[in-house]
C-alpha cells in the first residue's frame, strides 16, 4: 500500500492535482487567457525581474489559493528546471582551444570559458523560460484536461481533434489501470524475478495491452452508439462564472509585471 | 393487457458467416414487464441486447417499436431502449460524472434546461450528488456502476436492459440495485436483466427468457420455467434455492401440495405462519 501512495507520477499526478486544486472552481477560459497572457508578457518583457516576478506570482497562486502542497509543486518543477539548467550551462560556457573569457578553466587540451555577458544571458534566459513554465503550470495544475479541451472547442479547433482528445484522455486512465492490473498479475507469478523474465513479461504485457485495448475500443464504440452517439460528442459543462475578484487579481498581477518592466527599462 | 412496446420477429444475427449468435428469436415485450434473461456465457444474451437497442443490425427478422418498424432511423430504438453495460468502464467516456450522465440526453438533442433537469433527476435517483465533478477514474466499482445506471435513466427510455448488473457489486450494492429496480418498475419502466443469479431471477422477475446456443428455449413465468427439469438441464442453469427448499418441504409432507412456491424467505415465513404446521 505504501507503493500506491507514492505513484503520484506522470499523468496521474497532474490530473489529480488539477481536480483537487482550489482554483478548479475558476472559469477555465479565464484561466487560459490569464496564463497565456502571462506567458506572452513574460517572454516579450525579456527582463530578469519580470521573469522572477512571474515565477513568484504563479507559484504563490498555485500553492496558496490553489492549495497544492509545496513539496509536490517543487517536485513537478524539478523536471523542466533540470532541462533549463542543462541548456543554461551550455549557453553560459564556451569551449575553445585558447584561453579567453572572464573566467577560464583548462580541462585536457580544451578551455572552458565564461564571460559576464554569457553568464547573465544564460541566467535571464533560464529565468524567462521558468517564468513561462510557471504561467503554463498555473493552467495545467488547476484545470482538468476536459475543461481545457472544451476551451479549445470554443476556439473552434476541428471536431476530430476535440473528440480524439476526449477519448485519448479517458483511455489513458483505462489503459494505465489495465496495465497496472496486468503487472500485478505478472508479478504475482514471479514475472519480474530477474532481468530476462522481466523483459519477457514486459513484452507479454505490451502485447496483451494492445489486444485488450482493441477489444475495449469496440465495446466502447458500441456503448457510445447505444446512447445515440452520432458523430458529435457533446457534454453538459458545469457553469463556472468569472468573478470580479478573479479579474482584479489577474489585472493586478499584469499591472505589477508591467510596472516592474517599465521601472527596469527606466533604470 | 398492457401495451406492447417491442415485437421481435424472427431475429437472426451472426458475427461472422457460419457462427450464428442468435437464431430465429421471436417474442413481444409489454409495458411494465420485468424480464430476467437467463443462459450460460456465450448463449447470446449480450448480442441480443445490442440488437434490441439497435447497435447491431440483425441479418434477418425485424424489431417493431410500438408496432412500427424502426426502419430508417436506427436512433429510434436507441432512444427508447437503453443498455446498462456489464462493465461500467466500457461505458464511461466523459471526464466528469456530470458530463458523463449528460452524454445521452445531449445526444437526444434536448434543449439545455431539459438536459439539466434529467441529469439532476438521474443524479438524485442514484445518490451521486457528492460526485458530480469527480472524474470517473477516481470512483470505486460500485460508484461507477451507479454512474453507468444514471447514464441510462437520464435518457428516460421506455425499456432498460441491464447486462449482469450485479456482477461487480457488494451485498449492499446489490440491495441498492434491487431497490432501484423496484423504483423503476413502479415508475412504469419495462426492465430486462441478463443475470446468472437464479435466486434473484426467481424473486424479481415477472417473466423469464432462457437462452441456449442463440435460441430462446423457454419463455414464461419464473415458476413454470424453473420447474421444467429439461429446460434447466439444457440451458445449464440451476434451480433457485427457494424452489428446491419448497419442493423438499412438500415432499416431506411439511407443506400441503398445490400451494404456489413463495418467492422470498420472508414470504415462506408468512406462509408457514398461516399453516397449522406440527407433528
Amino acid at each position: 500500500m505504501m507503493k500506491k501512495k507514492h505513484t503520484h507520477t506522470g499523468a496521474h499526478s497532474i490530473d489529480y492535482f488539477a481536480y483537487a486544486s482550489g482554483l478548479n472552481g475558476w472559469n477555465a477560459a479565464f484561466k487560459t487567457v490569464f496564463s497565456m497572457g502571462s506567458l506572452i508578457l513574460c517572454i516579450t518583457a525579456d527582463h530578469i525581474f519580470v521573469s522572477l516576478f512571474f515565477i513568484l506570482a504563479m507559484s504563490v497562486l498555485i500553492i496558496i489559493p490553489g492549495k497544492l502542497p509545496v513539496h509536490d509543486y517543487l517536485a513537478l518543477l524539478c523536471i523542466p528546471v533540470f532541462f533549463m539548467l542543462m541548456s543554461g550551462i551550455t549557453i553560459a560556457f564556451d569551449i575553445s582551444l585558447a584561453a579567453r573569457g572572464d573566467y577560464c578553466w583548462k580541462i585536457g587540451c580544451f578551455f572552458f570559458s565564461v564571460t559576464h555577458a554569457s553568464l547573465w544571458y544564460a541566467l535571464s534566459l533560464t529565468l524567462r523560460a521558468l517564468g513561462a513554465v510557471s504561467a503554463m503550470y498555473l493552467l495545467t495544475l488547476t484545470t482538468p484536461a476536459c475543461e481545457i479541451v472544451s476551451v479549445l472547442r470554443r476556439l473552434h479547433l476541428p471536431k476530430i481533434f476535440i473528440e480524439l482528445m476526449y477519448l485519448i484522455y479517458r483511455f489513458i486512465f483505462i489503459l494505465l489501470d489495465a496495465h497496472g492490473r496486468m503487472r500485478e498479475a505478472a508479478a504475482s507469478r514471479l514475472g519480474f524475478r530477474d532481468f530476462r523474465t522481466s523483459c519477457r513479461s514486459f513484452g507479454g504485457i505490451a502485447g496483451n495491452l494492445l489486444i485488450c485495448s482493441m477489444r475495449r475500443a469496440r465495446v466502447y464504440y458500441d456503448a457510445m452508439l447505444s446512447r445515440c452517439y452520432d458523430g458529435d460528442m457533446r457534454f453538459l459543462e458545469p457553469k463556472k462564472t468569472v468573478r470580479s475578484r478573479h479579474i482584479l487579481l489577474a489585472g493586478a498581477v499584469w499591472l505589477a509585471a508591467l510596472l516592474i518592466w517599465l521601472a527596469g527599462k527606466g533604470g | 393487457m398492457p401495451e406492447t412496446i417491442l415485437q421481435v420477429k424472427g431475429l437472426c444475427y451472426a458475427y461472422e458467416a457460419g457462427r450464428q449468435a442468435l437464431q430465429d428469436i421471436s417474442f413481444d415485450i409489454r409495458q411494465g414487464e420485468r424480464i430476467a434473461v437467463l443462459g450460460t456465457n456465450g448463449a447470446g444474451k449480450s448480442t441480443f441486447f445490442l440488437c434490441l437497442n439497435g447497435v447491431l443490425e440483425p441479418q434477418e427478422g425485424q424489431i417493431l417499436l410500438h408496432g412500427k418498424p424502426d426502419g430508417r432511423s436506427r436512433n429510434g430504438l436507441r432512444e427508447h431502449v437503453g443498455i446498462v453495460f456489464q462493465n461500467a468502464d466500457d461505458q464511461m467516456i466523459a471526464s466528469t460524472v456530470l458530463a458523463e450522465i449528460s452524454f445521452g440526453p445531449m445526444n437526444l438533442r434536448l434543449p439545455l434546461p431539459e438536459v439539466e433537469r434529467r441529469v439532476d433527476m438521474a443524479v438524485r435517483a442514484m445518490d451521486l450528488d457528492d460526485y458530480r465533478n469527480r472524474p470517473p477514474h477516481y470512483l470505486s466499482g460500485g460508484e461507477k456502476k451507479r454512474v453507468s445506471i444514471a447514464d441510462i435513466i437520464a435518457m428516460e427510455p421506455e425499456v432498460i436492459l441491464f447486462d449482469e448488473p450485479a456482477a461487480s457489486l457488494d451485498p449492499a450494492g446489490t440491495e441498492m440495485l434491487e431497490q432501484l429496480l423496484d423504483n423503476l418498475s413502479a415508475a412504469g419502466k419495462t426492465l430486462m436483466i441478463a443475470t446468472h443469479d437464479m435466486d434473484f431471477a426467481f424473486r424479481w422477475a415477472s417473466r423469464v427468457l432462457v437462452f441456449s446456443q442463440g435460441r430462446v428455449i423457454a419463455d414464461g413465468q419464473p415458476l413454470t420455467v424453473f420447474q421444467k427439469e429439461t429446460i434447466i438441464r439444457q440451458a445449464n442453469l440451476r434451480q433457485p434455492a427457494m424452489l428446491t427448499v419448497f419442493q423438499s418441504l412438500c415432499a416431506h409432507g411439511l407443506l400441503p401440495e398445490g400451494l404456489p412456491c413463495p418467492r422470498t424467505p420472508a414470504a415462506l415465513d408468512i406462509l408457514l405462519g398461516t399453516l397449522p404446521v406440527g407433528r
